[in-house]
């Protein structure tokens, strides 16, 4: 695996998928070339100082033979809201491949895969590796609302889509974890692999161990370095000590890591 | 080509920028995305006599201009450093600096004596971390603490010893003051600043350790000012650090007294800080026919 290098990257489109969801296409042959699912990258999300931090963001797709590398992020606060209003052919300061991706046999299975809300971000790239591998997938998004049900038709390329809001205005209404169950009850699979807030990521968690399927978790945390040296963004492993989510993560195995509140 | 190189307490180095401890890993996490040995100096993590598992979560916040961090000292202990780091921190070809922490005199003895002849170039006495409960600041906040915790280090090393001080006191001077009569080779200038984030929609604080220690641009004045008082009190060499991310910013340093400078949460912000220092260090000193850039430590003192 290539480590991380800093790039400076040519913005080639941004949409707005939903009011605060947003879509961009950065021109990085190199990351596109060199990333695999689950990892992510630290994007430059200020002019001056403040924010001072840049912003970890999940690698959601990757066309290798353009060279291009997609970001589906949430506007959450001023970092967010900077990158949003960038246009195209603007340059953005990023430094990736960064973290430790999904893993998967590469002789196929069949996979459950579980987002909720933007935690579905990394979850793209990931649905397109496995089908290329053959994997058979179920693909399971949940939140609030339809506005946040996001990408599904993408998500449809590589397997059956099911979709629930807690508020029933797309799919089923529900969360979620009521998908996961109500499958996990109907069918037998391989493997999961989760990316959501920390309610979904121990919901899947507690399920795959009932079930003894093997599970996979993407953690969000905040993050200074993003390359393991500064030791900010750190969860608990199961003997007490601290893993870096940004060096030993962001996926780990459900099995590997204790999750908090 | 100007001259940057400076010998600081024996310690030779190409240009005068080291990374400050606990931002740069042990380099390796850099060694792809910039050319680390370009670095003046690399100083480690805190190191501490056994392992330690740090704080509990969140342990980073961002402020304006800066970061508050409650890291708490997490690293493997010396003895997994000097095993399975530090050759990998050597092969970079640029001086190592340990940086070390004791919760006593005793535990500073320990890893100074530890640390000695293991190919490390110097240590860096870190009595002023705000994030832990024992040790750390508690141990650089009173001048005859400090110089006996500094005192006990010099005897037992003949490696170059840098005291790290906290700027969370009344007068910083007495502190400089009481460490360099201690024997103190060199000092470094300044710990973060302790403050604090309440989290407002959970009502609590936001950091996992309530406090923390607040380090960037925001703190870089208060960093300078430390140096220049300090500078112009003791004869040893200071290592001028807090908020540095431009060439610029490392003169103003330099200018205040400073013979060294570290750069921190600039890697943070731009991964490449550092290289992009040193070429403006350079390019100022071309630009401006300064010969060699030690001439200029201390340009903004009072008397001059």
């Amino acid at each position: 695996m290539k480590g991380p290098e800093e790039f400076s990257c040519r913005v080639m489109e941004q949409a707005a998928l939903a009011p605060d969801y947003y879509l961009l296409k950065l021109d990085a042959p190199e990351l596109a070339q060199n990333s695999s699912p689950g990892q992510f990258a630290m994007l430059g999300c200020s002019e001056g100082y403040d924010p001072f931090l840049r912003r970890p963001l999940a690698i959601h797709q990757v066309d290798r033979n353009k060279g291009q590398v997609f970001f589906l992020y949430q506007v959450r606060g001023k970092g967010t809201k900077w990158l949003s209003k960038r246009c195209q052919n603007d340059k953005l300061s990023l430094l990736g491949p960064l973290g430790r991706g999904f893993t998967y046999s590469a002789t196929g299975g069949r996979a459950m895969i579980v987002g909720a809300g933007v935690g579905v971000a990394p979850l793209l790239f990931l649905a397109s590796e496995l089908r290329a591998q053959g994997w058979e997938l179920i693909i399971l998004m949940g939140a609030r609302s339809k506005s946040g049900i996001l990408r599904p038709d993408a998500f449809m390329e590589y397997g059956e889509v099911k979709i629930a809001t807690e508020d029933g205005s797309c799919g089923v209404q529900g969360t979620v974890l009521d998908l996961v169950s109500r499958e996990l009850e109907k069918s037998s699979f391989d493997k999961l692999f989760a990316c959501g807030p920390l309610s979904v990521l121990k919901g899947v968690q507690g399920m795959s161990r009932e079930k003894g399927i093997a599970a996979e978790l993407s953690l969000d945390e905040r993050m200074a370095c993003g390359v393991g040296a500064c030791v900010g963004c750190v969860c608990q492993s199961h003997d007490g000590s601290y893993l870096r989510v940004c060096k030993e993560g962001p996926v780990f195995s459900a099995e590997e890591v204790v999750l908090g509140e | 080509m100007s001259d940057l190189t400076v010998n600081l307490a024996g310690i030779k180095m190409k240009n005068p920028v080291m990374s400050a401890s606990g931002t740069f890993g042990s380099g390796v996490e850099y060694a792809t995305v910039f050319d680390v040995s370009r670095m003046g100096a690399l100083v480690t993590k805190g190191l501490t006599k056994e392992a330690r598992a740090g704080n509990k979560p969140p342990r980073i916040c961002e402020t304006p201009a800066g970061l508050l961090n409650a890291v708490g000292l997490q690293n493997p202990g010396v003895e997994v450093f000097i095993r399975d780091l530090l050759p990998e921190m050597l092969e970079f070809g640029v001086p190592v600096i340990a940086n070390i922490a004791g919760n006593t005199s005793d535990e500073f003895v320990y890893l100074a004596e530890r640390l000695s002849n293991t190919g490390v170039a110097g240590l860096e006495v870190n009595i002023s971390c705000p994030n832990v409960k024992t040790g750390g600041m508690a141990l650089g906040t009173v001048p005859e603490v400090a110089a006996e915790v500094v005192k006990a280090v010099v005897q037992a090393t003949d490696l170059p010893v840098i005291v790290k001080l906290t700027p969370n006191v009344t007068d910083i001077r007495e502190l400089a003051q009481a460490v360099a009569e201690a024997g103190a080779d060199a000092i470094s200038l300044i710990n973060t600043l302790v403050g604090m984030v309440i989290d407002v929609d959970k009502r609590k604080p936001l950091l996992g350790n309530c406090i923390g220690g607040l380090s960037g641009p925001a703190i870089r004045p208060v960093g300078v000012r430390a140096v220049w008082e300090v500078s112009q009190l003791v004869d040893i060499p200071i290592i001028g650090m807090g908020g540095i991310t431009t060439g610029r910013d490392a003169l103003e340093y330099i200018m205040a007294g400073a013979t060294a400078v570290a750069v921190g949460s600039a890697f943070f912000h731009d991964p490449l800080a550092a290289v992009k220092i040193i070429d403006e260090l350079e390019q100022y000193c071309t630009d401006q026919c300064v010969e060699k850039l030690q001439d200029l430590v201390g340009v903004a003192w009072k008397d001059n």
